[in-house]
């Protein structure tokens, strides 16, 4: 047997140059589980081996249980690192990785059970006293208005089984709950089968503030401050910045207690983050989910406490010290995170992919780039349509969007459209230099901008 | 004989091998060298790998084939074609897995190379985590050449036999 352990790397892109780096960090060897699309991919250079594990569509390869699990025994993995998305929060692969004696690095798959789903991981936040926003179900949903009084208008009516922004409707008024309730029980039964439906309170303009967590899968955690996700376009995050700008000293408290008292009623393994809703008209705190995974944003916090997540995340999964350090509340530095995507910010964010034909990245203090992506090469039309997170540091937030600024200037990539003039603009804009925005804000400023320029 | 020999030259050599009281035959044409062995004793692959150099297929060619008589010559009837054109159509890993030539351990292989097979014939199994999924062939012709072995571990796409579609 040899002493250097193999990690396998099932996922692609940035976050697979991310793992691979990782992994050498700690010593171990990474072999990438690849698409054949993505089998000549840098990913697939930066690992010490490929193994192609199916076709080129996520459907037939990265979100295959068993040929991810394959790969890993044909690799001789000590570990398998799943990355974000496909199938890191699956139970179904960590189950079969399981049964051949193969660390998963992720949480336990009953964790990913009790999270993944809206009702279960509502009711463990309640066990943990994690504030939940004030919800009911409706039983009968020609006799709703006694509990929309008790929640308190605006409110949303939501399918119980449904998903992704499906089956929701905003309410405003008793008279509109009265009349749209029995509409969304019916449409709920032709949609998903199951006619449920769940009042729940609508906060319009809250900020998306998330918390990272680190369990050592006895209960204890290391918290690593917030993050502030609130720039998003439809529930896709664009720019993200740690720590959350102008929380008080007690809801950033109330943020971090909920979340070590997640971690705790969980005995949460591993890498997490805790979401939650934070009103900016009240001072209501709403939990959301627990994303059971390592996060797309998660380099903001790693640049601004001075840490490297995933190679802990490693650590801990090949049963190592994963060597974090105990942090205050605030970190020492402002962070922010710029997600340049392969989208047309002028035609709806149209995704596309071609060869990229040049490709300069600005140098300097603070910045760090994470991507796959190169001069020559081609990205792809099968996968989502992350490039690279440009991902910039200074010793405060307004010297941190001064230097972000100055780096999105400083970055050209020509053969695609990218997002790059969208992030010119936020960080232009004097609402995201103020800081505090709701999640509610990026649409109709974006609108706004394109008015103004026809 | 031409400057090289051609497939169909390698294999009359092996069914002449066959059909003799020979152990192994050594042919020298231009500058290719040819060995052949009933049996793997005094088999040098790097060696004969080496002498042949441009045309390394040759030594694979004759290494399955020996064990039955007939079956080369069945190839060689209609393997009028240089050798590497007749190899040039493969079989390939549908999935990633363990392949298996045989139904279970002990049984005869599903095909052996020089057998025709249509599209449907099944030749082999792949495991991937305890299931098994048969194999087929995916067109029709000759077998040549399998280019893994029972049990190995396959990648999606990695190349599983050699078939010859126009025999």
């Amino acid at each position: 047997m040899s002493d250097v352990p193999v990690i396998l790397v099932a996922n692609r892109g940035e976050i697979a140059m991310r793992i691979i780096a990782a992994a050498r960090r700690i010593g171990a060897s990474p072999v990438l589980a690849a698409s054949v699309a993505d089998k000549d991919s840098p990913a697939a250079r930066a690992a010490d081996r490929v193994i192609v594990i199916g076709a080129s569509p996520a459907n037939q390869s990265y979100l295959k249980p068993e040929q991810v699990a394959q790969a890993a025994v044909m690799a001789g993995a000590a570990a398998v690192h799943p990355g974000y998305g496909f199938l890191s929060e699956q139970p179904a692969l960590c189950e079969l990785l399981e049964e051949e004696g193969i660390a998963w690095v992720g949480p336990r798959p009953e964790t990913l059970r009790a999270v993944g789903d809206k009702g279960s991981a509502r009711q463990v936040a309640i066990d943990a006293g994690v504030p939940v926003g004030a919800g009911v179900e409706i039983d009968d949903p020609t006799n709703v208005v006694a509990l929309g009084e008790q929640i308190g208008y605006p409110l949303l009516i939501k399918a119980i089984h449904g998903g992704g922004g499906r089956g929701i409707r905003l309410v405003t008024n008793p008279e509109e709950l009265a009349e749209l309730a029995p509409q969304a029980a019916a449409e709920a039964v032709a949609a998903f089968g199951n006619g449920a439906l769940y009042l729940e309170r609508y906060y319009g303009s809250a900020r998306h503030v998330e918390v990272q967590v680190f369990g050592d899968g006895e209960g204890n955690a290391w918290i690593f401050g917030d993050r502030d996700c609130s720039v998003q376009r439809r529930h896709q995050k664009l720019i993200e910045e740690c720590p959350a700008p102008g929380l008080s000293e007690k809801r950033r408290a109330l943020l971090h207690d909920s979340s070590r008292a997640l971690v705790k009623v969980l005995r949460y393994r591993g890498a997490g983050t805790v979401e939650f809703l934070v009103d900016t008209e009240s001072e209501d705190v709403i939990f959301l989910e627990v994303n059971a995974r390592i996060q797309v944003e998660h380099p903001v916090t790693e640049e601004a406490f001075g840490v490297d997540l995933v190679a802990a995340q490693l650590l801990l999964a090949l049963g190592r010290d994963p060597q974090l350090p105990d942090v205050g509340p605030v970190p020492p530095a402002a962070v922010i995170e710029m997600r340049i995507n392969a989208e047309d910010p002028d035609a709806d964010f149209q995704p596309n992919s071609g060869d990229i034909t040049r490709l300069v990245w600005p140098r300097g203090p603070g910045i760090r780039i994470d991507t796959q992506i190169e001069e020559g090469y081609r990205f792809p039309p099968f996968y989502d349509s992350l490039m690279a997170k440009l991902i910039v540091r200074a010793h405060n937030r307004d010297a941190a969007v001064a230097a972000a600024t100055a780096a999105v200037r400083n970055v050209t990539i020509d053969g695609l459209k990218t997002t790059l003039p969208m992030h010119a603009y936020v960080l232009a804009h004097p609402d995201f230099i103020a800081g505090g925005i709701p999640t509610s804000w990026f649409g109709p400023v974006w609108e706004a901008r394109k008015e103004s320029l026809t | 004989m031409a400057e090289q020999p051609s497939w169909q030259d390698v294999l009359d050599l092996i069914a002449q091998l066959n059909e003799s009281d020979y152990e192994s035959a050594s042919v020298q044409v231009g500058d290719v060298s040819i060995r052949l062995s009933k049996n793997d004793v005094g088999f040098d692959p790097g060696q004969v790998a080496g002498r042949v150099g441009a045309q390394p297929r040759i030594e694979t060619g004759f290494d399955t084939p020996t064990p039955s008589a007939t079956q080369p010559a069945t190839a060689a009837a209609s393997a009028t074609q240089p050798a590497t054109a007749a190899l040039g159509d493969t079989i390939d890993a549908p999935m990633i897995g363990v392949f298996y030539r045989r139904p279970s351990p002990g049984a005869e292989p599903f095909v052996e190379p020089g057998q025709r097979v249509e599209a449907d014939t099944t030749i082999g199994i792949i495991e991937i985590m305890k299931l098994m999924n048969p194999i087929v062939a995916g067109k029709a012709g000759v077998i040549t050449d399998f280019l893994v072995t029972d049990a190995d571990a396959v990648e999606f796409g990695q190349p599983l036999a050699t078939i010859n579609t126009s025999a």
